[in-house]
């Protein structure tokens, strides 16, 4: 129960340490003078959602203070970035927040886009956003299975990664990989999508609709579920906007802001999709709320779906573009007949110019950008600075994780020890985002 | 610690956002000394160190800019000596870029936002790379916490009044601050087989990334 020098947490000089293993609470009982205690919780807990550490002061069995610790998890993807190209960055970025690997994508190749001052294709923008809010759905639903079992809800949690691997399974048709796809590159994407593709999706909206009313079926009247998380975690608006929170959290406390809406990006504006509230402010408002977004997901991707056009997923600048014009080979992807018969036996320039842009890569103009876009848990901002050379000076992400776990301190004050489990299955932070 | 105090506000998009143009004159009026660029349709304030907190404290309390929500805080190194980018220049078109310090500064970016009005800017605070020092917003936005944290861990800039600054991602005895453009890249001394140090490979050299 030590506590590292580098913590807030405060811990007396003349403070009693005692190590607990397995059931001797009672000497621990015995031993404490007055109520207050300092228990470790983490990092390798399974209620933590990855290796998040907290140490919780305790004043019986209530919650009076509560110091996330985080950092366990660095990987200095930000650092790395620099030396690597700008198409290389995608790759690094996709690995951050792990359940909504294409709004880091995305997020990221905006902000490469507004630097190179070019327009991505319009079929490229609406597979972007077909792409994204079913991200958005997977990732919801990862929080309800998640959030289920750390309940004692195991049937939840199959559910929820049950639905989720048909999700997992159109990415992995259109980008090769469940997770981590690198499939977004700045100027569009890295191929078309197949031919199946929108029978793909039509499939899922099919099937996702009548799960999730099932889910809801389950949990929404359910005593154990209503006991468990009305009233535990509360947020109000002005507090979250003190502690930075955005998200289905400040959407829960009754302010209706979301990026897709107040800065359009990708072509949002044209679709039609409202954006839910709720006003009570606690843990059972976040989980109405995130069930209502995947409702709100699916009629973007409705909409995205029918009015689907064609032409080409990539700009035509073949500075920047990469070659998209590949397809699935007999030999794997990438050996598209036509076009190695070009760079191969046609045009030296365009193997010279294919070269360059896979092993160098193309220079971005030196400036500034901020670039945010609505993850499913919040603003997820990518600062990127540019000196005009083929790779970012710096790539700063403001990570929507990483800031509200600041507030899991004030939602767990006053509470009991196990609604800390609760506040941070609502936090829904992700673990890999957050220490990056 | 202390909670800033905030007016009470209503929520949701109520007003038309600011044009920049309005952001800029609107706090130059006040703050004279706050100079102002904008680049890809993007605000930037530039602020000396010692007015920042007077600058976001009113930033957030005022009527027309309403920013309640500090979005974002980040840092950049921008090391002394000559920079000059003309790579590629000939092909792309694009301006060279050369930039000369004789001091080097981190820079300090805020992204400030307006919940109501649906406007954001950024402000920069730069202080010289030798002893970085800006002062603590977590009285003005508490989300400043970990963040500074952060800016703290990877450039060493110590925000002055900060309640707890204490490194945030990196391992508490770690040496250096690894986001600086003079930490050395691959400059951990890692032992292989038989007690052998490999060097770094030549594309981590530090000048390929800054030069």
């Amino acid at each position: 129960m030590a506590i590292d020098p580098g913590t807030d947490a405060e811990l007396s000089d003349d403070a009693l340490e005692l190590f607990v293993e397995g059931a001797d609470w009672e000497s621990v009982v015995d031993a404490v003078e007055d109520d207050h205690i300092t228990v470790n919780m983490g990092p390798q807990h399974p209620s933590t959602h990855g290796v998040l550490r907290m140490v919780l002061d305790l004043d019986g069995e209530t919650v009076t203070r509560l110091t996330p610790i985080i950092g366990y998890l660095h990987t200095g993807i930000e650092k790395n970035a620099e030396v690597r190209t700008w198409v290389q960055g995608t790759t690094f970025f996709t690995r951050m927040d792990y359940l909504a690997p294409l709004f880091n994508e995305t997020a990221f190749c905006l902000g490469v886009e507004k630097l190179l001052g070019i327009e991505v294709p319009e079929r490229a923008q609406a597979v972007r956003v077909i792409l994204m809010e079913f991200n958005r759905i997977a990732s919801h639903l990862v929080w309800l299975a998640t959030g289920g079992m750390e309940l004692g809800s195991t049937t939840m949690m199959v559910f929820g990664f049950r639905e989720r691997e048909h999700v997992l399974d159109l990415f992995e048709s259109q980008s090769g990989l469940r997770m981590n796809h690198a499939y977004i590159r700045p100027g569009g994407l890295a191929q078309d999508v197949t031919d199946d593709f929108v029978e793909r999706c039509e499939a899922l909206l099919e099937l996702l609709p009548r799960k999730i009313a099932e889910y809801e079926d389950l949990l929404k009247r359910n005593p154990i579920w209503n006991d468990r998380l009305r009233g535990i975690g509360p947020l109000d608006a002005d507090t979250a906007t003190r502690y930075g929170v955005t998200g289905p959290l400040l959407r829960a406390a009754g302010v209706p802001f979301d990026l897709r809406k107040a800065q359009p990006y990708s072509g949002y504006e044209q679709y039609e999709f409202d954006v839910p509230t709720e006003t009570a402010a606690d843990s059972y408002a976040r989980f109405l709320l995130r069930i209502e977004e995947m409702r709100q997901s699916m009629r973007i991707i409705r909409q995205a779906l029918d009015t689907l056009p064609g032409g080409p997923v990539m700009v035509a600048d073949k500075h920047i573009a990469w070659p998209s014009q590949q397809s699935l080979g007999v030999d794997g992807i990438g050996n598209d007949p036509e076009y190695i018969r070009h760079i191969m036996g046609e045009s030296m320039e365009a193997l010279i110019n294919h070269f360059k842009l896979t092993t160098q890569g193309f220079t971005v103009p030196a400036g500034q950008v901020y670039v945010p876009v609505e993850s499913p848990r919040g603003e997820l901002g990518y600062a990127i600075t540019s000196i005009g050379t083929n790779k970012p000076y710096r790539v700063h992400v403001r990570e929507p994780s990483f800031v509200n776990l600041q507030a899991a301190d004030v939602m767990a004050r006053g509470q009991m020890v196990a609604d800390v489990v609760v506040v941070v299955a609502s936090l829904d932070p992700v673990m890999g985002g957050v220490d990056r | 610690m202390t909670r800033p105090s905030v007016p009470t506000r209503t929520h949701g998009l109520t007003r038309a956002a600011l044009p920049l143009e309005a952001i800029a004159a609107r706090v130059t009026a006040h703050f004279p000394n706050v100079t102002t660029d904008q680049a890809y349709g993007e605000l930037t304030l530039h602020v000396a160190p010692d007015e920042l907190v007077a600058l976001l404290t009113f930033c957030r309390d005022d009527e027309e800019l309403d920013t309640a929500l500090l979005s974002d805080l980040s840092g950049v190194h921008w090391p002394a000596g000559d920079h000059v980018i003309e790579r590629q220049a000939s092909t792309t078109g694009w301006p060279e870029y050369r930039v000369s310090r004789e001091q080097g500064v981190i820079e300090v970016l805020y992204i400030l936002r307006s919940l109501s009005r649906n406007h954001w800017f950024r402000v920069s605070a730069a202080t010289p790379d030798e002893a970085p020092r800006v002062p603590s917003v977590t009285g003005v936005f508490e989300t400043a916490n970990f963040h500074e944290r952060e800016v703290y861990d990877f450039f060493g800039v110590e925000f002055e009044g900060h309640p707890n600054l204490t490194r945030i991602l990196m391992p508490d005895d770690w040496i250096g601050h690894p986001h600086r453009k003079d930490y050395p890249l691959g400059g951990v001394d890692i032992a292989y087989k038989n007690d052998k140090y490999i060097p770094p490979p030549h594309e981590r050299d530090l000048r390929e990334v800054i030069d």
